[in-house]
């Protein structure tokens, strides 16, 4: 009988796996930036990252999943965590185009709702569609589309045994008459999967993990790297050491009867050993991940710091250290005296000259910015205007005695104020980061170097008052802020010869900066008070800083600012800054440099912009 | 008392006005763009029989455009009185919309207006004008973000009773609607929760968002015979961005909300 049952799964997935549309397929690239904004829209939490779900096996049986095509056995479906919303790379389930983009945006509108988490599945999923189109009843007629276009494509449940018959009986059900089924009747056959509805057991991931437990750092930066072509990032998993007393770890949660994920190190299930791949399967082919929190741990911890460029002997602390919060999102306060902070000045700093390789951008960009400089001039002979014009009156009164026709020019004078009254402080992240190439000849560190002095020579041109620092930490306790020029001091051979000595440091705790940062150009007199930050990347710090704490610390440190009545303004070479910029600094608060290499040049231009 | 414009109260602003009003003292009213700052003032210029002259501030207005200025008429010079010394003469309330735009030696003016001197000194022609009981200095702005670049002194600012306005609740927000423009109710709260859908998006995804001014519009449009989605379009979705892909975000909830 099994065998039999076992035919028809084979028929029925892999006639699923054929009649996928390739040529109707919708891919996330191309809404993705559109379905992040809808989501937002119907109130979907705006800190999270959109992105590509990483196919799961939907749990076909194990006996013949081996047999099956890959592509037939593993689904994309859609689901939410503390950071990402995640969904499918591609949907081209539907033949018709318009259906398939039809689902993107429906999958979006259904991961907006909060729905009662404690109930099963199959209610979430009910509650959420009756409340999606509750909100907005113009997806009705489309939801009704997606269901008939749907169903159809399902299996019939004529076909199939009576659990499983029955199960699919009541998925059909509850798309077509949300909220009419209440649980889901119970098969051994995993049911096929919904394309309608969110993912029934969603891997947990690495980032929401973290943040929850004690924060041992993981170089998820690198990992990143590595797959940044692609959008899909391998959920990693991370669960508690199998005790090895069940010969192998149950790693399907006990109510479900989906198995989404698999261990590495533990023995397979029985009836896979007959055409069982090696024990190295590609990471790329598991479900996810798994990391598991034993010593291995604490060792890679170990490395990583070590890794890390000796502290900076070269450099001399100014005053003592500064105690600054930090906001913890997930509970919702701020943590008082959370960082320190502490001043520094580079030692060793040797005077210098403006590199020579600058001179000649330098000196066409003083002269453009001289431009800007301040000036209030009082315009004569206008029609219009606070005082008479008494020369343009007395010489009409006297054309009209001569019997000279006077055109009628204007008799007033009117003052046109150029006056800039602003202060601008610039922000550069030093962080380890800013040690690799941006280009064939260039290190991120060196294009920043580059831009800080062509930012210098451009703000003296104006007269306007500005400061330079620049910041990285190791944890919270060791915030460095580097003093490269205080509003105070002139831009001289001094200051740069501290811009000549700015070297690759850490971390980026953003937060801590931006909020020192902000003390310090929140007194200054001027009325206009530009924070400009010069990054590349995301926030982050080997603690418990990255991923959305360390993105809501910055957020909340930026608000903060506003607060004050100071701008902020982010300049960054980062080309993935669109998926968590705009969360900071709004739609029009920053700028992303596609070349690194143009930043020296931009950076002034984008100051004249911002200032005009 | 005739033709008093159409107000939808938010909540006490009608009696803190007229407390203010009674007790002589300047009010500040602070509040996203098309909110109901102006319709409210004139609301109650109306309702207390006085006098409105409005200024829309910007950063050329000098004091000279409130107070007054010598003009030159057939060869004399004469003084005219601004919109400001109006309104102290005739005891009437002076409006200065967005009066942050305006340069603080122009807000300057204001400050013996503003405390309890209530006074006018006019530099050129060397008058001092005290204000009548009656009169009332009230002025706006818009805390949004660009206006962190300016922000007024505080000396300016402490001299004033602040009432802070945003956009309405849902159910008022429909009865602005139904007001104004005659449209039903149900595509009024549709209109309404696209506003409000948009404006989640604010400092994220559009830097304004919509304005029940502009809610009004798309009304008046489909209340006129437009088809809802269309002229939610014009009157939302191409007002508020540039943005290819954040406009079809933004027809996308339009869609959603009307159907497609
Ligand atoms: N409470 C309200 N009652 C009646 N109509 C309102 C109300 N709020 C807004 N409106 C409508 O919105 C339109 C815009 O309001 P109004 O001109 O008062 O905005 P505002 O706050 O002064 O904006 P701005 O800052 O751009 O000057 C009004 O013409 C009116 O149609
Ligand atoms: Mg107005």
């Amino acid at each position: 009988m099994e065998e039999y049952v076992g035919e028809l799964w084979h028929k029925l997935v892999t006639r699923v796996a054929d009649k996928q549309h390739t040529e109707a397929a919708v891919s996330l690239d191309e809404i993705s930036k559109t379905a992040a904004i809808f989501f937002r829209a119907l109130g979907g939490d705006p800190g999270l990252n959109l992105s590509a779900a990483p196919a799961t096996r939907h749990g076909a049986r194990r006996r013949w999943k081996e047999r099956l095509a890959t592509s037939g056995e593993r689904v994309e479906l859609s689901w939410r965590d503390g950071e990402t919303l995640r969904l499918p790379e591609h949907i081209s389930i539907f033949s018709e185009r318009s259906l398939n983009r039809d689902l993107y945006f429906w999958l979006v509108a259904l991961s907006a709702v909060e729905t009662d988490n404690n109930l099963p599945w199959i209610q979430q999923n009910q509650q959420a569609t009756l409340a999606t189109l509750a909100r907005f009843p113009g997806l009705i007629a489309r939801y009704q589309r997606l269901v008939a276009a749907l169903l159809p494509l399902r299996v019939n449940p004529e076909n199939l045994p009576t659990a499983e018959a029955a199960q699919e009986f009541a998925i059909r059900l509850a798309l077509m008459q949300p909220g009419s089924v209440k649980t889901l009747p119970p098969s051994k056959t995993p049911f096929y999967p919904v394309a309608l509805w969110t993912h029934p057991n969603p891997p947990a991931t690495a980032g929401s993990n973290i943040s929850a437990g004690d924060g041992a750092p993981e170089r998820e930066s690198s990992e990143d790297a590595n797959i940044a072509k692609s959008r899909r990032k391998h959920a990693a998993e991370r669960t508690d050491m199998p005790d090895g007393k069940d010969g192998f770890l149950m790693m399907f949660r006990a109510e479900s009867l989906f198995s989404w994920t698999e261990y590495i190190n533990v023995n397979r299930p029985q009836d896979e050993e007959d055409d069982i791949e090696s024990a190295a399967l590609a990471a790329e082919d598991m479900d996810s991940m798994t990391v598991a929190r034993d010593g291995e741990t604490s060792v890679a911890k170990l490395r990583f710091d070590l890794d890390l460029p000796p502290a900076g002997e070269d450099e001399t602390p100014l005053g003592e250290g500064i105690s600054l919060p930090e906001w913890d999102y997930k509970k919702q306060v701020m943590q008082v005296d959370y960082c320190r902070l502490q001043e520094m000045v580079s030692a060793q700093t040797v005077p210098c000259e403006l590199p020579a390789q600058l001179r000649r951008t330098a000196r066409r960009l003083r002269s453009q910015f001289q431009a800007l400089a301040p000036t209030r001039i009082w315009l004569k002979g206008q029609q219009d205007g606070e005082e008479i014009d008494l020369d343009a009156w007395v010489r009409q009164e006297a054309d009209l005695l001569s019997g000279v026709h006077a055109d009628s020019r204007g008799l007033y004078r009117a003052q046109v104020n150029q006056q800039r009254d602003l202060a601008c402080l610039l922000l550069a992240d030093l962080s380890l980061s800013t040690d690799t190439y941006a280009s064939d000849h260039a290190r991120v560190i060196d294009v920043i170097r580059d831009s800080l002095f062509l930012f210098s020579e451009a703000l003296t041109a104006t007269g306007d008052q500005f400061a330079m620092y620049g910041f990285s930490s190791l944890k919270r306790g060791n915030i460095r802020f580097n003093l490269l020029k205080s509003f105070e001091e002139k831009y001289d051979n001094q200051t740069r010869g501290r811009i000549q000595a700015i070297k690759p440091g850490y971390y980026t705790r953003m937060g801590a900066s931006i909020r020192y940062a902000s003390t310090l150009l929140a007194v200054q007199p001027q009325r206009q008070r530009l924070l400009l930050l010069l990054t590349d990347g995301k926030p982050n710090d080997l603690d418990r800083y990255e991923g959305r704490y360390g993105i809501e610390d910055t957020r909340m440190a930026l608000h903060e600012a506003r607060q004050h009545g100071l701008r902020p303004f982010c300049v960054t070479i980062d080309n993935e800054a669109n998926e968590y910029l705009p969360h900071l600094f709004g739609a029009s608060g920053f700028a992303v440099i596609r070349k690194p290499e143009d930043l020296p040049k931009e950076l002034p231009l984008l100051y004249a912009q911002m200032t005009h | 008392m005739q033709n008093l414009p159409f107000y939808q109260v938010q909540g006490s602003e009608i009696e803190l006005f007229e407390r203010a009003w009674r007790n002589r003292l300047p009010l500040l009213i602070k509040g996203p763009t098309g909110c109901g700052k102006t319709r409210f003032v004139a609301h109650m210029a109306t309702k207390l029989g006085l006098p409105l002259h409005t200024v829309a501030c910007h950063d050329d207005l000098t004091a000279a455009d409130l107070v007054g200025r010598h003009l030159i008429v057939d060869g004399q010079t004469v003084w005219t009185d601004g919109p400001l010394t109006r309104a102290v003469r005739e005891g009437g309330i002076c409006y200065l919309d967005e009066v942050v735009e305006a340069r603080k030696d122009t807000t300057v003016v204001l400050h013996p207006l503003a405390d309890d001197r209530r006074i006018l000194p006019i530099d050129r022609t060397g008058e001092l004008l005290v204000a009548p009981p009656s009169f009332m200095l009230v002025v706006s702005y818009n805390p949004g973000y660009q206006n962190f670049l300016k922000g007024m002194k505080p000396s300016t600012r402490q001299r004033f009773i602040s009432l802070a306005f945003d956009f309405p609740p849902a159910a008022q927000e429909e009865a602005i609607l139904v007001g104004e423009s005659g449209i039903d109710a149900m595509t009024a709260k549709r209109l309404v929760s696209i506003a409000n859908a948009f404006r989640t998006l604010r400092d994220h995804d559009l830097e304004e968002v919509a304005s029940t001014r502009l809610l009004v519009y798309a009304a008046s449009l489909i209340k006129d015979g437009c088809e809802p989605t269309l002229a939610c379009r014009a009157a939302l979705v191409e007002t508020l961005t540039d943005d290819p892909e954040t406009a079809v975000a933004l027809r996308e909830v339009i869609d959603a909300t009307f159907g497609r």
